[in-house]
């Protein structure tokens, strides 16, 4: 079943003009010049329950809006869109109910109160059941290491200590559908490796849909299987890491160390990038052949010492993705 | 219910935390109370004018003040914050009614000034100024129903200007615009008997009079019988209509609403 279903969502918002210094000011308040900036621009996708799926996208590409949207604090423009069966803005209070919502630069907590006291309010605010959430207390406590700092203030926590009640207050009320806005930003690497780990067993076990928006590649690869990408608001990419691997077609850096100078080779695919002495790196496109095949062809006919493969990473692979949108982009202003 | 109550708590244990205020409040409303007897008694003096006279115009001042120190129509300012910070984001992605939070909010607010500024503030205007009793106990319950529709009103008109600010982004210009509009035709300061007639009807056709003149003049035994509940129905009117008028602008102010800071 879909738990999300999008289809056609354009947002677009009225930019008001504002010209500059002083006489400028006074001319603003005279005139409205507008003009009309598209956030998200004709974009379809749906989900299934139980996926965990990151919306990629380079800054001001429409992420934000889009999760906005889908937990009915904006409108959209135009198109239709579901989630958990009903139109977000319009069942905003019911749909509430059943997600969970992390704004990573936004908090939700009472920033005066202890921890637990914001916890309390929530379960009031979501009328919890005493079970329930007694429960998910439980199991947020002990995964996400809570008890430390449970009786503090908010304000008195690290952003890391911060962003782990943050979750947890999201998951009180057994949301069927998780929304995360950059959860990890900011954070030290024990931080983000915790986060991750917690994010995974609440989508393995307790079946939590998750839609998650991140600029953190290891994010996506220990978490979400499936990745959409988005760019200028419109959407450019929706499937498996791997598949976009393929689709990049699939290179590889060989890096191999000569016992002598080789002098140049040259095979079909093959580009030098780097040459340290005796150790060079090379770019390899697959084509006909495999990276094997190219290294003991190598080896069988110039004096190779040591050879290693590097795959390419999924954060190189996403950066050379964003790259050749931005030159497809320029391509396409140059012909309009 | 509980949950919106919970609002209300943790409004006036918020306000907790600022005791200082307390102090400061009682000495500003001791001397907005003690300017207004100075001026009623150089005005009035020993006789009356218009049939009033000064302990009644004492009286009046106090409730006016106090009464004041109640209000909802600070709410506007709560939801200006939100949107400039963008907080908004998080207070509607609960399952909460944002009207009805905002009101228990205001409410928690107004328990705590109740408690800790309006009740002592009251003592010693009595003690300083005597302050009349109300004039009988049917227009004491139907001033204590004048009050509630004087905090219902605020809230709404205050609300109403947090919603316009959705289009303007701003609710500076506004907000002062409804409390000098509140200043006058709440007949908080003059009261509307000593309006000329024109205005006097003016300010009968509008809103504002729930927000000072009719609780007080309830109060005091100037207005009852018939056209005393005749006057809190119509207070219901209004609340009705500003119901729907608010119900209306939120469908139309959720549309245009940006979320600053993405």
């Amino acid at each position: 079943m879909d738990i999300i279903s999008v289809n056609g969502i354009t947002k677009t918002y009225r930019q008001y003009r504002r010209f500059p210094g002083l006489i400028g000011s006074v001319r603003s308040l005279l005139t409205r010049q507008y003009t009309e900036e598209t956030a998200v621009r004709d974009i379809s996708f749906s989900i299934r329950e139980g996926e965990a799926v990151g919306y990629l996208g380079p800054n001001g590409a429409g992420k934000s809006t889009m999760i906005k949207m889908m937990t009915g604090i904006l409108v959209p423009t135009a198109g239709e869109m579901h989630i958990l069966g009903s139109v977000p803005h319009e069942a905003r209070k019911m749909n509430a109910q059943h997600i969970g919502v992390v704004f990573g630069q936004r908090s939700q907590l009472w920033w005066d109160l202890p921890v637990m006291d914001s916890f309390e309010l929530h379960k009031y605010i979501y009328k919890i059941s005493a079970p329930t959430y007694q429960n998910n207390l439980k199991f947020c406590m002990e995964l996400l290491s809570l008890r430390d700092f449970i009786h503090k203030p908010v304000r008195q926590l690290s952003l890391g200590q911060r962003m782990r009640v943050e979750i947890a207050m999201a998951l009180l009320h057994d949301p069927k559908l998780l929304f995360l806005d950059e959860p990890t930003i900011g954070l030290d690497v024990m931080a983000k490796d915790q986060i991750r780990q917690f994010l995974r067993t609440v989508n393995r076990d307790k079946k939590v849909t998750i839609l998650l928006t991140t600029h953190d590649m290891k994010d996506l690869e220990e978490i979400c299987p499936r990745m959409i990408v988005v760019n200028k608001g419109t959407l450019v990419y929706d499937g498996s890491v791997l598949k976009l691997r393929d689709r990049l077609g699939d290179e590889r850096r060989v890096v191999i160390d000569f016992r002598e100078e080789p002098g140049t080779i040259e095979f079909p695919g093959l580009t030098l990038l780097q040459e340290e002495g005796l150790r060079k790196t090379y770019l390899f496109a697959r084509g006909e052949s495999t990276v094997f095949e190219l290294v003991s062809r190598i080896a069988s006919q110039y004096p190779v010492e040591d050879a290693s493969i590097e795959s390419e990473d999924i954060e190189s692979l996403i950066r050379r993705y964003y790259q050749q949108l931005a030159l497809d982009d320029m391509r396409n202003r140059d012909i309009g | 219910m509980i949950t919106y109550f919970m609002f209300s708590v943790k409004a006036f244990t918020n306000q907790l935390a600022y005791r200082a205020e307390v102090w400061l409040r009682l000495l500003g409303n001791f001397v907005t109370i003690l300017i207004q007897v100075e001026i009623w008694k150089a005005v009035i003096g020993s006789g009356n004018v218009d049939g009033v006279t000064v302990e009644q115009m004492i009286t009046y001042s106090v409730i006016n003040t106090l009464l004041s120190a109640l209000l909802l129509n600070g709410v506007s300012s709560k939801v200006d914050d939100s949107l400039k910070s963008g907080g908004i984001a998080s207070e509607l992605v609960r399952p909460l009614s944002y009207p009805l939070y905002l009101l228990f909010d205001g409410l928690g607010n107004s328990i705590y000034q109740l408690t800790f500024t309006v009740a002592p503030s009251f003592l010693i205007a009595w003690l300083f100024f005597g302050i009349l009793p109300p004039s009988s106990a049917a227009n004491f319950i139907a001033f204590l129903g004048a009050l509630i529709i004087a905090l219902i009103v605020s809230f709404l008109l205050g609300y109403f200007i947090s919603l316009l600010a959705f289009w303007f982004m701003n609710h500076f210009a506004l907000s002062w615009t409804l409390n000098g509009l509140i200043t006058v035709f709440s007949g908080s300061f003059l009261p509307i008997w000593f309006f000329p007639h024109y205005w006097a009807s003016l300010a009968k056709a509008l809103p504002f009079q729930y927000m000072g003149y009719v609780p007080a003049t309830i109060y005091l035994g100037k207005m009852t019988g018939t056209q005393m509940w005749q006057t809190l129905a119509l207070g219901m009117g209004w609340i009705a209509a500003l119901l729907v008028l608010v119900q209306w602008l939120w469908a139309r102010a959720v549309r245009r609403l940006v979320i600053q800071g993405g």
